[in-house]
């Protein structure tokens, strides 16, 4: 009897591939002229950690009490 | 007598062996080339803590209700000597004490959420049949039912990561840092006094009840170290060590403790996003790294690169001992018990700052007091999952043969 459980793991390993390279390419593509704007606003959101590239090293408190300790890392 | 070699062959998965080595060389290769050599390292590192994680059979669910049923401490005792070994290495590298590295500490404030998270998580733990990293070590060792508990994991951390907000605002004390508060030397004592007394105290409990005591060692010997090392089992001393140098690695390279569930709450929402939900109104995901990391390719993430790599490592190590992908069936208890022990875990985890490794490991072996705490009630809650297992009937009652 063939063992079905290594074709479920081969197709979960294959979708899982699927969709890391689908999302790997959408954030290679150019940013569309149109969407320059708002993605301009999003990046000030983001600006605030980006002098911190790890989840440990932002211990900014927001308005809304989630700050971002390294425990969110994980 | 077979050669070690003819050994080898016999034993070994073959095509699985020469497919995962061929994945980790090319991610590897990838990794450095669209990011940057520290990328392409921290996987392999995964990939060696999913291979010790699956030779030396490090887990934590199983020693956690062994030692609950039965009185069994090994696991524990080998857990606490792992957060023991971390803490000494960890405590001054966060102190400051080499100036050249710059690490922080895994913290995590200590409040209502981290009590109910980590009792879920523990809950969670016993019904799904992993821990954050057992669950990934067994789905990479090919088994079916944990991809079951992974998927659930993913969803319920994504769960978590939309309701996290409420959870932060119920009471806490903030964050607390034992190495701040007491200064790093005497904060070290105290936490190593404080595990040592743990250690003892499971080890009595375990001779008064089995009238013996198991060590570290593996009772099953290769002919040779080499042919052990390649095959396994490791004994949990191999395993100690070689997950305590990894954690090292894992923190001087990344800069802060290895962690496992940051990513799947992330690979939920970009899943959820892409299939048109709307993940920006979330707190969680509006500002700070989050923010960074779901507006960017999810290989550039840490957690997440290093969570394939546990994957690929124990699948590595489990074809290289002849062990992977067991023909076990899933029955429908099974199945249930995978889906709701899985949603437990990830959103306990998301709740209490992390899991058994980014939450129990990564707290306390960095001084963050939550990590206690997260000790407490996730215990709590594998004494409750314990429980249920014997009342869902997947194991025997207590004191049964």
């Amino acid at each position: 009897m063939k063992n079905s459980n290594r074709l479920i793991m081969g197709a979960a390993i294959s979708l899982a591939a699927i969709l890391v390279a689908a999302d790997h390419t959408k954030h290679r593509l150019p940013t569309p002229v149109e969407e320059q704007e708002q993605i301009t606003e999003q990046s000030n959101i983001v600006i605030e950690g980006e002098e911190d590239a790890s989840p440990c090293s932002m211990n900014i408190e927001s308005d809304n009490e989630v700050s971002s300790p390294c425990g969110f890392g994980d | 007598m077979q050669s070690i070699k003819a050994k080898i062959q016999t034993i070994t998965d073959k095509p699985v062996v020469l497919m995962v080595l061929m994945g980790i060389l090319s991610l590897s290769l990838f990794l450095q080339h669209e990011f940057d050599l520290r990328q392409a390292l921290l996987f392999l590192t995964g990939i060696g803590l999913g291979a010790t994680l699956m030779y030396a059979l490090f887990g934590f669910s199983g020693a956690w209700r062994f030692f609950i049923r039965d009185r069994k401490s090994v696991g524990i005792r080998a857990q606490l000597t792992l957060i023991g070994l971390c803490s000494l290495l960890f405590f001054p590298l966060i102190a400051g004490v080499i100036p050249s590295i710059s690490v922080s500490a895994a913290m995590g404030q200590v409040g209502v959420s981290v009590i109910v998270g980590a009792f879920i998580f523990g809950i969670g733990m016993q019904l799904g049949g992993g821990c954050g990293s057992g669950t990934l070590f067994t789905v990479g060792q090919g088994q079916v039912d944990m991809l079951i508990t992974l998927a659930f994991f993913i969803i319920g951390a994504t769960l978590g990561s939309a309701h996290l907000g409420w959870w932060l605002a119920l009471p806490n004390i903030g964050k607390v840092s034992i190495i701040n508060e007491m200064g790093w030397q005497s904060a070290l004592v105290l936490q190593l006094v404080i595990l040592f007394i743990l250690y003892r105290l499971v080890r009595h409990m375990e001779l008064k009840r089995q009238q013996k005591l198991a060590d570290f060692s593996t009772h099953t010997q290769r002919e040779s170290t080499i042919e052990q090392l390649i095959h396994g089992p490791w004994s949990l001393w191999w395993g100690i060590i070689g997950l305590t140098i990894l954690s090292l690695v894992t923190l001087i390279l990344a800069g802060y403790p290895w962690s496992i569930t940051f990513a799947f709450g992330l690979w939920g929402s970009k899943i959820w996003a892409a299939l048109g939900g709307d993940v920006s109104s979330w707190a969680y995901w509006s500002g700070g790294y989050p923010a960074k990391a779901l507006n960017q390719s999810v290989l550039a993430d840490v957690t997440t690169i290093m969570d394939f790599g546990i994957i690929g490592g124990a699948m590595l190590a489990a074809a290289l001992a002849g062990k992977f992908a067991p023909k076990d069936k899933i029955t429908t208890k099974r199945f249930l018990t995978a889906v709701i022990g899985g949603l437990l875990l990830g959103y306990g985890a998301r709740l209490a700052f992390g899991c058994n490794i980014g939450g129990l490991l990564g707290g306390i072996a960095s001084g963050s007091l939550h990590g206690w705490l997260w000790l407490v009630a996730g215990f709590s809650g594998g004494i409750v999952g314990v429980k249920a297992r014997v009342w869902l009937k997947l194991d025997k009652p207590y004191g049964a043969a």
